[in-house]
């Protein structure tokens, strides 16, 4: 028994230092190394305070600690404002905050701040398994929270913690209750985001390497899902972009494509309906099946029938989209559009000009033309490689004639220039092609190594159509995938493709990793994916519209119920038999002390009937009855039921007169 | 225990728990007389849940909503966990030792569990520290409360303040229970001239027992208060043997009578000297007698005689039973 509730107990310190590590681990990836050294350094002074080896530090020596760590976070985050510098403040604060924790309120505020900085955690890291891990600190600094409230100075740690487990699962169904049906709200204010990643993906501009760098990744570019059939994999052309503009060199997006001017198209054929959730890309891209209508994310069609948003894309992002494969685009276009995809250089590649005119002379119109031009990639010995030999400033004559090994941005990059070259409208598509199926949660996820390109050229009264040289030269990439088409130069892709293609033929490894990356998805889709559009449509589908009251109602009700089955199973009612009898006790001692007989500090209930029997000779058989029933019912476990034990006091009840003035006491 | 009067608002409370929680010597905490609010603590961590509800809008993050639901679940659930901690508790009133004023009482209360844990229950009357305690399931625990006293009679404490912050300290469930507690004060006891009568009335010259140190020395016995600090057995003291006191032979001869009107000075000085010479005489194991104005008690010796004596010294001119009102 303690007085003392100043100090704080073994049990919160013993806690607090798990949680700090808990905390802190997912953070190390964006945290400075001097941070760990000032996290040691404190957890050992801390430990040398405890055992009473070492003083609190005196206020100068927290002032300088405090500007160390101030000048530390602005040198190597270059500034005190912004996500990555607030949250290296924070967790400084976090860890320095427990060389001056001297009274419990001091605890609270680390076990606060530790909250703050599991949720700050969120913004860098918001997978399965981290938003899983989340839980492990959470249940340190609730156990640090009981320690506080613990009446003993030094109690053994794990009750604690088995009672913070015990109120996390219990809080669980509250919380899913409050995740489905709490109003998102959209962002109150512009927040600070962190530093972009080095990502690789498609850029706005790309030489031919760097599509190659590209397809060596095996790193996630976006999954979808589709509703029904999944189209066969030589029609999943994801478009991201186009290139219209070539300088002799590199393919680029051209100006004209960035403005948000619709283009003109009719849908036809049969629509296919999906929906992306796709990493963050630092591109306003979304990726998408031709010609689709997006749905959400201030997506927006452009003349080159790409989509985008205002922003980039900086988060995992969920759109809804439904394509026309078999769409009409532009059957007449304006002759500025025209122009840009007839543009060429003034001078260079000579060769490929000539051959250019050749092939216009000898065809009757431009499908003919390119016909020729497949055939001719088809039939010669043009090869695929991700290792294209060098060639030199002619690149389009050096590809066609010399070398002719490349790779899809070759093949897309000379089929454009020989179109325009005779005078056939055309230009690079950019995207994604094909991608993995993954059966066990019904959806695609397509890599970085999926990255392709692609031709369309314009036809008047057609439109624009798609055309792939690469099927041409290897027809395997469109129909297995990169990885299958090219298994002679498995050394060129990095550790994780390599671990996707050795494993992808030992059967249960590779159910395990579809079902893994399955896992991931749902969780992305359902958990992260979570915001108002979703919550929209889960009210639509639950009650038929998405009124606020309809929901708001249920979220009320719901916790309502939650917490009165919660309070059912922990407060067990029904086990109160004793306490009944309890009851019944007190109500026999109101009704003598109505009459002045009240039961003295430690008289027992023996001594107090037999005593109020003297006192009131007349009721003596019922006081007696009663206490004799009582002492049975309590002490000897006789079956005297608590009903019993009722009648016999209301008997008693009955008989005693009524006495005014101690009304008080009444029930 | 406060000095101030209480306020009407005060009166208007214990009028209504009066009515809502009767006093009794034994009272189990129900739903009826458990209160839950949340604590400062809880508040600020509500503050904090805002916060991090804002950095979940405003980054529209899916997992900083969850973190902020399930702490602000766990805080709903810890209401639950602190009302449980309370509902059930059984408390008892112990028997509480008599003391002098001035001195500090100490009541008894003992905790019995209504079937589950209760873990930290503090007990006390505000404005003090509060004893904590942890019932096991279906046992019970006794805790010692502290009473300050500064008059005789009977002392009967306010209701007492059952609280608990358990697990979290996020809510504090309490109740106020009025448990029939009742301390006896004697007078503070004040060593003077000895106010002798002979049994007999009316012998002139009395007798005046010598003060201390002119008997035979018989040993050394505890202190106890009101015996004469010129007793004091200092170099055992400095021995640290703690405080004894120089024992001496009783005085033989007639039985002693203790005349409240032999002596001079107001009514509570009176007593005050009086109760002195009850715990001197009984010590020297003397047989004296107790003449109050009226009451008498017959010459004898022993503890249970002083006890009567010094009972009845306490209640001398004040209410007999304890009186429900604040002392």
């Amino acid at each position: 028994m303690t007085v003392a509730l100043q100090g704080i107990p073994r049990n919160t310190l013993v806690w607090l230092l798990v949680a700090q590590v808990l905390v802190i681990v997912p953070h190390l990836t964006h945290l400075p190394l001097w941070i760990v050294a000032l996290w040691l350094g404190c957890v050992a002074w801390r430990l040398r305070i405890f055992r009473m080896q070492a003083n609190y530090p005196p206020s100068w020596v927290k002032a300088v600690i405090i500007l160390a760590a101030g000048s530390g976070v602005y040198l190597s985050r270059g500034g005190l404002v912004g996500l990555d510098a607030g949250v290296v403040l924070l967790i400084a604060a976090f860890i320095l905050k427990l060389l001056e924790m001297r009274t419990r309120r001091d605890a609270l505020v680390v076990i606060f701040l530790g909250f703050f900085t599991v949720v700050t955690s969120y913004l860098f890291e918001d997978g399965l398994v981290a938003g899983t891990y989340s839980l492990l600190p959470v249940l340190a600094l609730l156990a640090a929270m009981i320690g506080l409230q613990q009446s003993r100075l030094f109690s053994r740690p794990w009750p604690a913690l088995r009672l913070a487990g015990s109120l996390l699962l219990q809080a669980l169904p509250l919380m899913v209750v409050l995740f489905l049906f709490f109003p998102r709200l959209a962002p109150l204010w512009s927040v600070p985001t962190s530093a972009p990643r080095q990502t690789v993906g498609l850029s706005e501009q790309m030489a031919p390497g760097d599509i190659v760098e590209l397809s060596r990744s095996a790193e996630l570019a976006f999954r979808a899902s589709f509703t029904g059939q999944v189209p066969p994999r030589d029609r999943l052309y994801w478009r991201a972009a186009t290139f219209e503009r070539f300088d002799g060199r590199r393919w680029s997006q051209s100006v004209a494509s960035r403005l948000p001017v619709a283009p003109q198209w009719s849908p036809a054929g049969e629509p296919v309906h999906y929906s992306v959730v796709m990493e963050p890309s630092r591109r306003p891209w979304l990726y998408t099946l031709d010609v689709p209508n997006v749905t959400g994310a201030d997506a927006q069609l452009m003349p080159d029938f790409h989509v985008q948003r205002p922003t980039p894309v900086d988060a995992p992002l969920m759109y809804r989209a439904t394509s026309w494969p078999e769409a009409l685009r532009q059957p007449t276009a304006t002759p500025d559009t025209l122009a840009r995809a007839l543009e060429l250089p003034e001078r260079g590649n000579p060769r490929s000009r000539a051959w250019a005119l050749e092939l216009r002379r000898d065809s009757v119109d431009s499908e003919a033309l390119v016909a020729a031009l497949l055939t001719h990639f088809n039939r010669e010995p043009y090869g695929y490689t991700l290792r294209p030999p060098p060639v030199g400033d002619q690149i389009v004559d050096d590809f066609l004639f010399e070398t002719r090994q490349g790779f899809c941005i070759h093949f897309a990059g000379a089929m454009t220039f020989v179109l325009r070259a005779a005078g056939i409208p055309a230009r690079i598509v950019i995207g994604y092609q094909g991608g993995e199926f993954n059966p066990a949660g019904n959806y695609l996820t397509v890599r970085q190594l999926d990255a392709h390109a692609w031709v369309e050229y314009w036809v008047a009264g057609r439109g624009w159509v798609s055309v792939d040289p690469t099927f041409q030269v290897a027809p395997e990439r469109i129909e297995l995938g990169l990885v299958e088409a090219l298994p002679q130069e498995r050394e060129l892709f990095d550790e994780t493709s390599e671990a996707l293609l050795r494993y992808r033929h030992i059967g249960w490894l590779n159910d395990l990793r579809l079902g893994w990356e399955s896992l991931n998805y749902g969780w992305q889709r359902w958990v992260l994916g979570y915001q108002d559009e979703e919550q929209a449509g889960l009210f639509q589908r639950l009650f038929g519209s998405t009124d606020w009251r309809i929901p708001g109602l249920v979220l009320v009700g719901a916790l309502a119920v939650g917490l009165a089955i919660l309070a059912l199973l922990l407060l067990k009612p029904w086990r109160r038999e004793k306490d009944v009898q309890l009851a019944l006790y007190q109500s026999f001692e109101q009704a003598l002390a109505r009459q002045g007989v009240r039961r003295q500090p430690g008289e027992g209930p023996q001594a107090f009937a037999a005593r109020a029997a003297r006192r009131l000779p007349e009721h003596a058989d019922g006081i007696l009855a009663f206490a004799r029933c009582y002492e049975a019912a309590r002490y000897a476990d006789a079956p005297v039921s608590a009903r019993e034990l009722a009648a016999s006091v209301k008997r008693l009840r009955r008989e005693l007169p009524w006495r005014k003035g101690r009304s008080t006491l009444a029930e | 225990m406060s000095g101030r009067a209480p306020s009407r608002l005060q009166r208007l409370r214990d009028r209504w728990l009066a009515r809502r929680l009767p006093a009794a010597t034994s009272v189990q905490l129900t739903q009826r007389s458990i209160f839950i609010v949340p604590t400062t603590v809880g508040m600020a961590f509500l503050v904090a849940l805002l916060l991090m509800l804002l950095a979940a809008i405003n980054y529209r993050n899916s997992l900083a909503y969850a973190m902020t639901f399930l702490l602000a679940s766990v805080f709903a659930v810890t209401l639950l966990h602190t009302w449980r901690n309370m509902a059930g508790l059984r408390l008892q009133a112990g028997r509480t030792r008599p003391v002098f004023c001035g001195e500090r009482a100490h009541p008894w209360v003992r905790l019995e569990s209504g079937g589950r844990t209760h873990q930290a229950v503090a007990l006390g009357w505000p404005g003090q520290t509060f004893e904590l305690a942890d019932v096991p399931a279906r046992g019970a625990c006794e805790v010692e409360l502290t009473l300050s006293t500064t008059r005789r009679g009977w002392l009967r404490p306010p209701r007492l303040r059952v609280e608990s912050r358990f697990p979290l300290g996020l809510f504090v469930a309490w109740s106020w229970v009025d448990l029939d507690l009742a301390v006896l004060v004697y007078p503070w006891p004040v060593a003077d001239e000895l106010p002798l009568q002979d049994g007999s009335r009316g012998d002139e010259e009395g007798r005046h027992l010598r003060g201390a140190g002119a008997d035979d020395y018989q040993g050394l016995s505890p202190w106890q208060p009101g015996v004469s600090r010129r007793r004091l057995h200092w170099k055992a003291y400095s021995r640290g043997q703690g405080l004894l006191v120089k024992e001496f032979a009783a005085v033989a001869g007639r039985d002693l009578m203790l005349d409240y009107e032999a002596l001079g000075g107001d009514a509570e000085s009176r007593l005050s000297r009086l109760c002195h010479w009850v715990q001197t005489l009984t010590e020297q194991h003397t047989a004296f007698g107790l003449r109050l104005p009226g009451r008498n008690i017959a010459p004898a010796q022993g503890r249970d005689h002083a006890d009567a004596c010094l009972r009845a010294l306490a209640l001398h001119g004040v209410a007999e039973r304890p009186t429900a009102a604040r002392p």
